[in-house]
C-alpha cells in the first residue's frame, strides 16, 4: 500500500494538508455514515486503510517506527440497546441476531410468522426495511413503534437517524446545491438533540 | 428510463461537457452498429450516464474519433471510441427500452397502447439479439417487471414495494462479476432505480389522477387533488435517502475516469431534478431540438 496514494497527497504535501486530506476522507467514509448500509463492511475496510495510511505517513515524518499509533482513528459505532422483556423476547432476540448477521430474509419471515404486533415488532420490522433501503416503509414502522411506546429511546433514535439521512456526519445530496436547506436541517437537528437531552444543552 | 439523469451544465468544465456529448454520440453509434437505427431513436441521457459509470474503472480515456450520423450528416462530430462499456450500455439500453414498451402495452390504453404494440413488434429482433448477449440480466428484468405489474394490478398502497420491483429491474443492468465492485454498483443502481420510479410517479400524479391510472404516490398518500405541497416533505426525504445511498456507493467505487462528470450528475443533477419535480418546475422538453447537446 502506498499511503500517499490512499490519502491522495504527495510526499511534498505539508503536515497540515495531509491532516486536512485525512480528515476529509475520514468524514466521508466514517462508519456512522454507513449505519444500516449494506456496504458498511467496504466502508469500514476503506476507513481502516485510511487510518493506516495516515499513521504510516505521520510516523515516518516523526521518525517513529511504523506501527506506533498517532491518532484515535475511526471510533466504533455502538448503538445503545435496551433489552426487551416481553412475551416474545426469544423471538425478538433471534430476529435481532438475524439482522446483525445481515440475514434480512430470515428476520423478515420470523417477524411475519409471529402474530404479535407490539412496538418492538414494528421497530424490528422497520429496521429490516431500513436495511433493505425501503425507507418509506421503515419510516412508517418506526413511527408506529414510537407511537406505541413513546418513552423508548432506541425507537426514537432510529426514527431520527432515518429522517437525518444517514446520521449526523451523513451525506445530504440535496443540501450540496442548497445551503439554506442545510441550515434548516441543522436547526431541526439541534432541536431534536435538545429534546433528547431534556433541553440541557 | 425517463431522462431525469443529467448533468447540471453550468457546473461542468468545458471538457466534461464535451466528453458527455462524445459518450452520448458514441453510445448512439454503438447501438446503431449492433442493433440498427430503430433503437437509436430511444437514446437517453440516462443510458449515457450508465455508459459513463460502466467505464469509470478504466484508467485512461482514448481520444475521440470523428463520425457522421443521421442527425449530423454534414459535419463529423467527435465521438467516444467504442469500448466494452459502450457496448454493454448499448445492449442494456435495448433491453430496457424493449421492456418499457412491454410495460406500456400492459399499462396504457387506446392509441398509446397500439403505438407501444407496434414498437414492440418493430423492436423484437433487436431485443432477441440483446437477450442472447445478456441472458441473465434479461431474466432478472422479466421477473422484476412481472412483480411490478402484479403489484400495479393489486393497486398496492405501498411506495416501497413497487419501487423495489422497479429498482431490481434497474439493478439488473449491472454485470455479474461476483466482486466488491458488483456489490457497489448493484447498490448504486438499485437506489437509482428506486429514485427514478418514485420521482416518475410524483411527476405523473396529475395525469394519473385524471385518467384514474395506478400511481403509487397517489395510493400511498390517498391524494384526491394533483397538489404535492402536503406530501412534498416526506416524499423528498425518502427520495433523498436513496440519493444519499447512491452517493455513498459511488464514493466506494474508485472511479478513475470521468469521476467529476459522474459526481456532477449524482451530487448536483439528480438533487436538482428532484427539487424541480416536487416544485412542479421540471420541464420534460429541456433537451428537445438540441439533439445530443445539453
Amino acid at each position: 500500500m502506498d499511503p500517499y496514494k490512499v490519502l491522495g497527497v504527495t510526499p511534498q504535501t505539508s503536515d497540515d494538508d495531509v491532516k486536512r486530506a485525512y480528515r476529509e476522507l475520514a468524514r466521508k467514509y466514517h462508519p456512522d455514515n454507513y449505519i444500516n448500509n449494506p456496504l458498511s463492511d467496504l466502508a469500514e475496510a476503506r476507513m481502516k486503510e485510511i487510518n493506516e495510511a495516515y499513521d504510516m505517513i505521520m510516523n515516518e515524518r516523526a521518525g517513529r517506527p511504523s506501527g506506533a499509533s498517532s491518532n484515535g482513528g475511526g471510533q466504533q459505532y455502538g448503538g445503545q440497546q435496551r433489552s426487551y422483556a416481553g412475551p416474545n423476547a426469544g423471538l425478538y432476540s433471534q430476529v435481532r441476531q438475524a439482522i446483525n448477521q445481515g440475514n434480512l430474509g430470515l428476520a423478515e419471515s420470523l417477524l411475519q410468522r409471529s402474530g404479535a404486533r407490539d412496538a418492538e415488532w414494528f421497530y424490528l420490522m422497520g429496521t429490516v426495511y431500513y436495511r433493505k433501503g425501503w425507507y418509506d416503509e421503515a419510516s412508517r414502522a418506526y413511527t408506529q413503534a414510537c407511537q406505541m411506546d413513546p418513552s423508548n429511546m432506541e425507537y426514537r433514535t432510529a426514527l431520527n437517524n432515518l429522517n437525518m439521512s444517514g446520521g449526523y456526519g451523513g451525506y445530504r445530496p440535496m443540501a450540496e446545491a442548497n445551503m439554506c436547506d442545510c441550515c434548516m436541517q441543522m436547526a431541526i437537528c439541534n432541536c431534536c438533540m435538545q429534546s433528547c437531552c431534556g433541553g440541557g444543552c | 428510463m425517463f431522462g431525469f439523469i443529467r448533468p447540471v451544465k453550468p457546473e461542468l468544465r468545458v471538457r466534461e461537457a464535451d466528453r458527455f456529448q462524445q459518450v452520448y454520440c458514441g453510445l448512439c453509434h454503438a447501438i446503431r452498429a449492433r442493433y440498427g437505427r430503430f433503437y437509436t431513436l430511444f437514446l437517453s441521457y440516462d443510458m449515457t450516464f450508465f455508459a459513463l459509470v460502466a467505464g469509470c474503472g478504466q484508467a485512461d480515456t482514448p481520444p475521440p474519433c470523428a463520425k457522421r450520423c443521421d442527425a449530423h450528416p454534414l459535419v463529423k462530430r467527435p465521438c467516444a471510441q467504442r469500448d466494452e462499456a459502450l457496448e454493454l450500455a448499448a445492449d442494456v439500453s435495448v433491453l430496457l427500452t424493449y421492456h418499457k414498451f412491454r410495460d406500456s402495452v400492459a399499462d396504457d390504453t387506446g392509441a398509446k397502447r397500439l403505438l407501444a404494440k407496434a414498437l414492440c413488434r418493430m423492436g423484437r429482433r433487436g431485443y432477441e439479439k440483446a437477450r442472447a448477449r445478456l441472458p441473465e440480466a434479461d431474466g432478472e428484468m422479466v421477473a422484476a417487471l412481472d412483480d411490478l405489474q402484479a403489484l400495479e394490478r393489486q393497486s398496492c398502497d405501498s411506495l416501497d414495494r413497487p419501487a423495489d420491483a422497479s429498482a431490481r429491474l434497474t439493478a439488473a443492468v449491472v454485470p455479474k462479476t461476483g466482486d466488491a465492485r458488483e456489490r457497489v454498483l448493484r447498490q448504486m443502481f438499485y437506489h437509482i432505480g428506486r429514485w427514478l420510479y418514485l420521482l416518475d410517479a410524483a411527476a405523473d400524479v396529475a395525469e394519473d389522477l385524471e385518467h384514474e391510472n395506478y400511481n403509487p404516490v397517489v395510493r400511498r398518500y390517498g391524494l384526491r387533488e394533483p397538489d404535492l405541497t402536503e406530501i412534498k416533505e416526506p416524499l423528498e426525504r425518502t427520495l433523498e435517502r436513496s440519493l444519499a445511498d447512491v452517493c455513498m456507493a459511488f464514493d466506494l467505487l474508485d472511479a478513475a475516469r470521468d469521476a467529476d462528470l459522474i459526481r456532477n450528475i449524482i451530487f448536483l443533477g439528480m438533487p436538482l431534478v428532484t427539487r424541480q419535480v416536487l416544485d412542479g418546475t421540471y420541464q420534460t422538453n429541456g433537451g428537445w431540438g438540441k439533439h445530443g447537446s445539453l
